[in-house]
């Protein structure tokens, strides 16, 4: 075991422990059906929607003013 | 929107020492979070920085956050006098750092980095424990979720970083 492992392994953070049980694990196994490559399309396409949603939402708030 | 295909390829073909570090290691170790930019520990040797402008300067780097019209030249002298720059391109946000909390310099990052293939070439990316004890150190509260989720892949056996395909 690397002293990395060992590392990872020895502590417990509770908070980190708190954070596992809201973690949708299955979309971290549909990411890992993908190449590592498909990974970061995928990212480039999460990013490219999130920027879509704040414009989205940017307008709608000029629009209510 | 970032573009990493043309930031790695960029550096890739200048032969740029680096290792991806930050929120794209981590999804290609197979996290499903978002995150905005990528994150690479830099050689510090003077070959190095010229090769980072060669890479670099098409892509019109430029410090992000700053106000427009700073005298801001990207040049070796200026890689020399600073360590760690967060930088916007062309191409989308780009953080080069000389040492990463937790794990060291780039030598350091290397030793604990393994090989991927990322649009045409072979990278190295900083292996899953390494990541998490850089996540850890670096302390953020953005950083627990991230951590965990990074636990979990690991502590599932999940994190091959290859996919299932051939």
């Amino acid at each position: 075991m690397s002293t990395y492992q060992a590392q990872v392994q020895a502590t417990k953070d509770p908070i980190v422990e708190a954070y596992k049980s809201g973690i949708d694990v299955t979309l971290i196994r549909e990411n890992l059906r993908r190449t590592p490559e498909e990974r970061l399309l995928a990212l480039q396409q999460l990013q490219s929607f999130a920027q879509e949603l704040r414009k989205g939402g940017r307008e709608m708030r000029h629009r209510r003013r | 929107m970032n573009n990493f295909e043309l930031l790695l390829n960029a550096l890739a073909s200048s032969r740029v020492s680096f290792v991806i570090i930050g929120g794209v290691a981590a999804t290609v170790h197979g996290s499903a979070r978002l995150t905005s930019d990528l994150d690479v520990v830099y050689e510090r040797s003077r070959e190095n920085l010229g090769r980072l402008v060669e890479a670099l300067t098409p892509l019109e780097p430029y410090l992000r956050g700053a106000p427009a019209g700073l005298p801001f030249q990207f040049d070796v002298e200026t890689l020399r006098r600073g360590l760690n720059f967060t930088l916007t391109t062309t191409a989308g946000p780009l953080d080069l750092l000389g040492e990463l909390s937790g794990v060291g310099d780039y030598r350091a990052v290397y030793e604990v980095s393994d090989d991927v293939s990322l649009f045409g070439a072979s990278h190295r990316c900083i292996n899953l424990d390494a990541l998490i004890i850089s996540k850890r150190a670096a302390g953020r509260a953005k950083d627990f979720e991230a951590v965990a989720e990074l636990e979990l892949i690991r502590e599932e056996g999940l994190g091959d970083s290859q996919g299932d395909k051939p």
